[in-house]
């Protein structure tokens, strides 16, 4: 048996910053999302735990046991509240903001760009996978029909994803280098972000907080999941 | 004229709650050619996707050759509607030119001859004949504009709807989609387009529906709409009377919403 203070504690920090943000219906869709995962790691450590004995009741070949339930319990705490946590970085934090502060942090251009685009693409990726559904449906492509006719779909929805994929990335290679991306030098923003003192201090705080968390844990002092 | 499409009372509100059709009611007619026009968010698009069931409406209905749309999969509608997006980049895949003009008739159930004549047919209405081997990505934008264009005409469908057909053509490009739309209304065949661009709507199309917020405010040929009266109605959704329109109006010379129409009362005075 691991703690139960570890995620217990974190969901306690992010419900509570959720609700003073009143995040708590933007959160939702986050925790649909882990759904999936948590079922399953409820049913497995439930009814596969190895070596639990504590029986609740038993199904064919396989149990449930007390352990199970407990390990699978610590497990989902600790997911939801890692996505929890994710979900609250991209509730309250715009990208262009962290990403001008990284670079002004001395992250380089290239890499900032790159963490950019990734995230920036996914909702493009989305909008222009729904255009091409809709001009190939149009077109006659049965995406309401039966698996085998839905299955003869993907050649015309998936090249023209990676085509016009492919095709504008010159495009926006060159309207990068119109706006002097690879120039040399420290640029300036105008649009610089607030940073009061005590989020300062807070930032910081956190920080040494999780490396004595982690020298406690380590050495065997604070025990933590 | 029979009706070809009708909308009784259509509404439409996205998932997201947004309102973009309210209490649309049209009667589209055998080879009529319609320009809508609008400004941008007027419900343009919204309203052309009701057709082909992309989008179905939340109130009203929708109704093709008599036959409700409701409950018909797109699939079955595309035989009727055929419907040309602006953006070809989003639709092409095919490795050349021919075999993308063909998808959409094949998807039809076309095969051999009478494939071959359809795809032949679009492709000299679009000038693309010489290319049919060539790879689409080869094509500039314009011409893959026009490839996507004939992959629509190859469907010979009863209505072709564009949206925005002008976009990035030049002044032969223009002339060759103007071309196409008026064999397309001789033909008998119902031609409904977006565009932005009023010149190329008042000289083509008999009838311009005006759209603002959902609703359609003038419908009429470019005579009525385009005339005077109506330009503070055009105005209210930042649209203006093509240059021809302006210019007779300024010489007295009443409505000349098309070039001819303006040289002729020149000519007459």
């Amino acid at each position: 048996m691991r703690g139960w203070s570890g995620p217990l504690g974190m969901l306690a920090i992010v419900l509570a910053i959720a609700l003073a943000a009143r995040l708590g219906r933007a959160m939702r869709p986050y925790l649909l999302a882990t759904l999936p995962l948590v079922i399953s790691i409820l049913l497995v450590n439930t009814f596969l735990y190895p070596g639990a004995t504590d029986r609740i009741l038993t199904l064919g070949p396989v149990s449930a046991t007390w352990t199970g339930l407990a390990e699978a319990l610590q497990a989902t705490a600790r997911v939801v509240a890692f996505a929890l946590s994710v979900a609250l970085l991209a509730l309250t934090t715009a990208i262009d903001d962290l990403l001008d502060d990284l670079e002004h942090r001395g992250l380089g251009r290239r890499t900032i760009f790159v963490i950019g685009s990734a995230i920036r693409t996914v909702p493009r990726m989305i909008e222009r996978a729904g255009e091409i559904v809709d001009a190939q449906r149009a077109r006659g492509l049965d995406t309401e029909g039966s698996v085998w006719r839905r299955a003869r779909g993907v050649v015309p929805l998936a090249g023209p994803m990676v085509l016009s994929a492919l095709s504008e990335v010159e495009e926006r290679t060159m309207a990068l280098e119109a706006r002097a991306f690879s120039a040399p030098g420290r640029r300036t923003t105008l649009r610089p972000l607030p940073d009061r003192p005590a989020e300062r201090a807070l930032r910081w705080g956190l920080f040494l907080a999780a490396v004595v968390l982690v020298g406690l844990s380590v050495s065997g002092r604070f025990p933590l999941p | 004229m029979t009706a070809v499409a009708r909308l009784e009372g259509v509404g439409f509100v996205y998932p997201d709650g947004t309102r973009a059709l309210a209490g649309v009611a049209l009667e589209l007619r055998e080879g009529e050619r319609v320009g809508i026009v609008g400004q941008n968010g007027s419900g343009k698009s919204t309203l052309v996707r009701q057709l082909n069931g992309l989008l179905r409406p939340t109130e009203g209905r929708v109704t093709l050759f008599g036959r409700d749309t409701a409950g018909v999969h797109v699939a079955e509608l595309a035989r009727t509607v055929g419907l040309a997006f602006q953006n070809p980049d989003r639709q092409i895949f095919a490795a050349s030119v021919r075999s993308e003009v063909a998808f959409g008739a094949r998807n039809l159930g076309r095969r051999g001859a009478e494939l071959d004549r359809a795809v032949q047919a679009a492709l000299e209405a679009v000038g693309l004949e010489g290319e049919a081997a060539t790879n689409p990505y080869d094509l500039g934008y314009s011409r893959r504009k026009l490839l996507a264009l004939a992959s629509i005409l190859a469907m010979e469908t009863p209505v072709v709807v564009l949206d925005e057909p002008t976009t990035g053509q030049d002044a032969r490009g223009v002339e060759r989609i103007q071309r196409i739309v008026g064999s397309l209304g001789e033909t008998g065949r119902t031609v409904i387009t977006i565009s932005h661009d009023m010149r190329f709507v008042a000289e083509s199309f008999q009838r311009v529906i005006v759209m603002r917020a959902g609703r359609v405010i003038l419908d009429g040929p470019p005579v009525t709409v385009f005339a005077a009266e109506h330009a503070g109605a055009l105005a209210s959704t930042f649209l203006e009377a093509p240059l021809a329109a302006r210019l007779g109006e300024r010489l007295g010379l009443g409505t000349t919403p098309s070039e001819s129409a303006l040289l002729d009362a020149l000519a007459a005075r």
